[in-house]
Formats: structure tokens, sequence, C-alpha cells
């Protein structure tokens, strides 16, 4: 793979290609390498989704014009292709099958996150019978209800996070 | 984008019919592609490959399953004119992004380099244009073959042989066969090779470029298709080494608008080793090729001693300057260079579109005439009307480039505006935008009819020599002070 001939921009291990929170309309196509989709609460970077060559990112804020929703990090060296909002506008309203590969992406991600959500209610609905079981239990000691509450609470991580490696496909190249 | 194959209009046959008359009997009889239908392309270039890839994508989304053959007899592999379509080679910005979105980004064997500006040469100096939207490469030159003829360069993939392959894996079977006659035979195209059946379609796509005997054939069978006009253009690969290319070339296309007789404009595009030097003129000639590099704003750019080799790719392309009348019958369809194409650009871009239109026409709505003219003619007209707006806007360049001091003028304000791209720029805008092919002529044409815009420039027409002049009075004062 030749400098010269690569389309697109090069962006290095860790920068920022999205801010989120940011006002823009860009949409991207990534040409090589891969990209991690994160969502920062208080300091802690939750990764998403990973994404690889040839998928979109960005797309959401070309139709509603909303902030960015998440940060766009590169991993490793990625190069990725910017899409102009003015022009793609134009050119959907000309040919409104160009979005057809959008939607179908869109829709994937909404049945993942469904999929996610059902996965999440579950596992919260069990923490809290399990807590109100408990609730009932009389004459109990406050000490001994302690390591069955722990130990809850470390069974609902661990549903959590064997979601998360579930649709966050675990990577190597990862920080 | 060319096939070549030649159809034989057989008045003797009993079966054999001309289009139109086809069209004439069978006006009212609705046409579509059943599950299973048969599509054969004439021409495996971007128009032939692209709709290929459409009408299979949309015949999956539809659930029907359609049988592509694909007759190319080139081999887009091979080196010099024999696997090349003679093009300059520019993949546009705007449909690097289309394939981007559509799924078919191109690979680096592919791209022989990414672009991310524009020189402009006049006599009175140069420019450099780069987009104020988007900072990236987002151009990219290809070679339309293998390479340059005698190049031993290894590892490059023609852009047409890259198309063709994504067709490939998208059902197509592509046939190295010389279609010479093509009839109807009853209701459906039917081809011929050698004297040999080869097959019945439900449709026939013409995508043979602009190749004037193809076309006249076309036209023989009086389906009321007339091919567009065309004129040429000159265009040689000189080798330089990537090292010189990219040092004195860097990432830009280069369009020398220089007062040599004979010569419209002169665009060199780097290709890695390569440089593709590609003469718009009235008459062009390899004559025309030296006398650019004999130039002295050209000399600047290649090494010391050079000297124009004996032999050279070099090749007279021919490039559409209209529309083909016409560009469908029933269960027929032209489209690439063959139906409509813009004005002086991005060709491949104009594939893009009229392939797209057919293909969606051809599953969604029909095969027939009606079809056609409903669903994919106002695609054909939408580009025509544009080239319209093409026309004036390259004939109001020529006028600027011709009068001095609108083009000084000119020149200052895009100066001015290259310096902070921040800032809105339009002027480079409408220049990037003309020459890039990033916007339709329409839009750019109406930029330029904003009053502010004429008066800006009219300002700098009439300030520019003021301020000259008095800075130059004013040195002189201050020489004769000191």
């Amino acid at each position: 793979m030749t400098e010269e001939s690569l389309l697109g921009r090069l962006y290095k291990d860790g920068e920022t290609i999205v801010e989120e929170g940011m006002q823009s309309r860009t949409m991207y196509v990534i040409q090589g390498g891969k990209v991690k989709v994160v969502k920062n609460d208080n300091g802690n970077e939750t990764v998403l989704a990973l994404l690889g060559e040839g998928d979109i990112f960005g797309e959401m804020s070309l139709f509603d014009a909303s902030p960015r929703s998440a940060t766009i990090k590169a991993i490793g060296e990625a190069r990725v292709l910017a899409i102009e909002h003015e022009g793609l506008m134009k050119r959907i309203k000309m040919d409104p099958t160009l979005a057809l590969r959008m939607i179908k992406q869109m829709c994937q991600r909404i049945r993942d996150l469904n999929a996610r959500l059902i996965v999440t209610k579950k596992a919260m609905h069990q923490a809290s019978e399990g807590l109100l079981q408990l609730q009932r239990t009389e004459g109990v000691p406050r000490k001994d209800l302690e390591p069955k509450i722990l130990a809850m609470v470390a069974q609902l991580q661990e549903n959590l996070h064997t979601l998360t490696e579930q649709y966050v496909p675990r990577d190597e190249s990862l920080p | 984008m060319s096939s070549s194959f030649t159809i034989h209009v057989l008045h003797s046959h009993p079966k054999a019919y001309c289009l139109h008359n086809v069209i004439s009997t069978r006006r009212g009889a609705r046409v579509i592609l059943h599950d299973g239908a048969r599509i054969a392309i004439i021409g495996g270039g971007p128009a032939g490959s692209l709709f290929c890839i459409f009408a299979s994508q949309l015949a999956r989304d539809m659930g029907k399953a359609l049988d592509f053959t694909i007759y190319e007899r080139k081999s887009f592999a091979s080196y010099g004119a024999s696997g090349c379509n003679m093009c300059a080679g520019v993949v546009s910005e705007s449909l690097v992004q289309l394939l981007a979105l559509e799924g078919i980004n191109l690979p680096p064997a592919v791209v022989q380099w990414g672009i991310e500006s524009y020189f402009f040469h006049t006599e009175g100096g140069s420019v450099e244009i780069k987009s104020s939207r988007l900072r990236q490469r987002g151009i990219a030159t290809v070679f339309r073959g293998g390479g340059p003829a005698g190049s031993l360069a290894k590892g490059i993939q023609s852009f047409d042989d890259f198309l063709l392959q994504r067709a490939v894996e998208h059902g197509a079977c592509v046939k190295r066969t010389f279609i010479d006659r093509v009839c109807m035979e009853g209701d459906k195209p039917r081809l011929y090779s050698g004297g040999n059946m080869l097959q019945d379609c439900d449709l026939l796509v013409g995508a043979f470029g602009i190749k004037a005997s193809t076309g006249k054939m076309f036209e023989d069978l009086s389906a009321g298709y007339k091919v567009p006009p065309t004129t040429k253009a000159v265009q040689s690969e000189i080798e330089l080494g990537s090292d010189w290319v990219e040092r004195r070339f860097g990432h830009s296309i280069h369009i020398f608008l220089l007062r040599i007789p004979g010569i419209k404009f002169v665009s060199v595009i780097p290709k890695g080793d390569y440089i593709t030097v590609s003469v718009l003129g009235k008459y062009p000639q390899s004559d025309h090729i030296t006398a650019f590099l004999d130039h002295s704003a050209m000399k600047k750019f290649l090494p010391s001693g050079f000297q124009i080799p004996q032999k050279f790719c070099h090749c007279f392309p021919k490039i559409s300057v209209g529309a083909a009348i016409k560009p469908f019958a029933r269960r027929a369809a032209f489209v690439g260079d063959a139906s409509s194409t813009r004005l002086y650009k991005d060709g491949i871009g104009s594939a893009y579109i009229t392939a797209k239109a057919a293909a969606h026409t051809a599953l969604l709505h029909g095969i027939g005439e009606k079809d056609f003219r409903e669903y994919y003619f106002p695609a054909c007209k939408s580009l025509n009307r544009d080239n319209l707006f093409g026309q004036h806007l390259f004939f109001v360049n020529k006028l600027i480039s011709v009068v001095s001091p609108i083009s000084r003028g000119y020149f200052h304000i895009v100066q001015s505006e290259q310096k902070n791209l921040q800032k809105n720029t339009p002027y480079s805008d409408v220049l990037w935008d003309m020459f890039t092919g990033s916007r339709f002529y329409k839009d750019i044409f109406f930029r330029t009819l904003h009053p502010w815009f004429l008066l800006y420039l009219l300002g700098a027409v009439v300030l520019y020599p003021i301020k000259k002049a008095f800075l130059f009075f004013a040195n002189r004062w201050k020489g004769v002070v000191l």
C-alpha cells in the first residue's frame, strides 16, 4: 500500500475523527484500518462498537443535524474518506437509492441495539427480582445479606460485560 | 468504454426485424424483467460493469435472479492501447464518494495517485486551489488499462478491470467473444458471432462507448438512436519516476491555460511513475504534446535535460461533446458515453449516472420503450441540460483567460482566497467545481450570477491595476527620497 495512492485522510492511532457533542454534518467511509465508537461518561470510556473497512459512520448527524452522539477514534492507522454533506444531500434528492446502504446499516444497528436492550432489561429484571426477594426475607441479619447483594451485583456486572463482549467483538489491537 | 461488434439488419431473413418495427408493432405491450431473465451487456467498461452491479443488487433486493453476460473483447490487464479505454483517468471527487457509498472502495492498486488540489497555470502566473469543503485526497487518478505501453510497472490494477471484477462478483459472466451481429428475432434481441448464434436476451444494454463504427450500426437499425457528437483530444503518458512526480507535481492536477496555437487547455495528471498529458484543442495532434512539453511554463516541471522520447505512449481519444438521440428502445438501453456524458469531464461519473438510471428503470418499471422514455431518459436529459450551462461556463472561462485585466483580477481574488480557506471562497469554489466535476454546471452557473460575485470581480478588475500603479509610484517615490 503506497502512501501516494491512498484516498481520504490518514488518522494516527488514538486520533479523534469525530468528537462527541460537536456540530458537524460530514459523513465518513472507512477506506482502511479500524476505528472505535466510544461514549464518555464522567471520564470513563465505553466502547460501543468497532468499525472496519467499508463501514460508514457519522450518518445520523447527516440526517438529523444533531450534535455528534459519540466519539470516533482511530485504532492503529486508519484512512477515512469524508463525504461532504451539501453535495450528498443534493445527490440523494436526485437518487434516493443512494441512501439505501445507509438505511441497511442503520437497520442492522437498530437490530443490534434491540437485542442489547432485551438482554439488559433481562439482567436488570433478574437483579431487581433478587433484591425484592431479599427484602421479603425476614429475620435474616443485615451482615448475612451483604454477601448476597454483592454476589448479585457481581452477576449483573458479568451480564453487562458479556453483553458488551457479544456486540463489540474483542480486538487485539484495542488499546 | 468500447467493444467491437457489428450489427447486420437482415432484411432477407424472415424473422429478423429492425428495432423500430418491433417498437411500432408492440408499443402497447408491457415488458418487464422476470425471474431468470437474460441481460446481454455490450462493453465491459465502467458503464457496462456498473449497470450489471446496480441491476444485480436491486434484483437481489427484489428477490429476483437475473442472468448477466458482459461481452468485452479487451483484456484491461494488457499494457498500452490494446488494454486501455483511452481516457485521462480521473475519478472525480463526487464519484469517489458515490462509489464509497455504494460499497465500492477503490483499492490502492487501482488508485495511482490521490489528488488534493488543482494548480492553474496561466501566462501571468500560477495558483493552487484546494477544496474549501474537505481537507483530504478526494480525487483518484487511475489507469484505464494495465498501464502505459512499454511500462514495466508492477502492481497496477486497471480501473476498468477492477469494476469488471466487481461485476463478476455480482454474478456476471464475461465473454471475450466478438459480437458481429445483433438483430431482433421475434420480440427479443439475438446476438451472433462469426455466424454462430450466441444467445437471445430479454434486455440488450449498449455500453460500447463512442466507437463510431459500432454506434453507426445501431443507428442503422433505424431505432431512432444516434450516437453523440465527438471531438478529439490527444494524450500521452510520460515516465518521470514517482520521486520526481511527487516533488514537482505533488498531489495536484495541473491545468495549463497557455496561449499555444491550437490548444484550448492542457491537463497534467500525476499517476505514480507517470504523468498523463491531456491536450484539448480543435484539431489535436501529437505535435501539440511536444509543443506543450517545450513550453517554458512546462519545462520547469521536467528534469533538466529532459528529452522528449522518440516513441512515447500516446493516443487520440474521442470525447463526447453532446448527447445521443433516443438512447433507448424496447428491450434496449444505451448507457455511458453511448448515451449522455458531462461536457469535457467526469465521463466515468456520467457512466455511473446513466448506468444506475437504466438499471433501476429496467428493474423497477420495465424494459419497454415507454418505460425507458419515462424513467431513464430524464436522467440523460438532465445531463444534457446541465451541459448547456457547462458550455456557457467554459465560454466565459475562455473569455476571462483571453481578457488580461479580468483574468488578472480573478487570479488575484483566488490567490487571496487560498491564503485563508477558513473563510468563504466563492471564486475558488467555482474553478474547483468546474474542473473537478464536483458540482453540476447549473449549480456553478447560478452562483456566478450572484450580484456580489459579479460586483466583487468588477471591483478587483478596476482596483487591482490602480493598487499596482499606486505601489509602483510609491516605490519610485521612496527611491527618490532615499
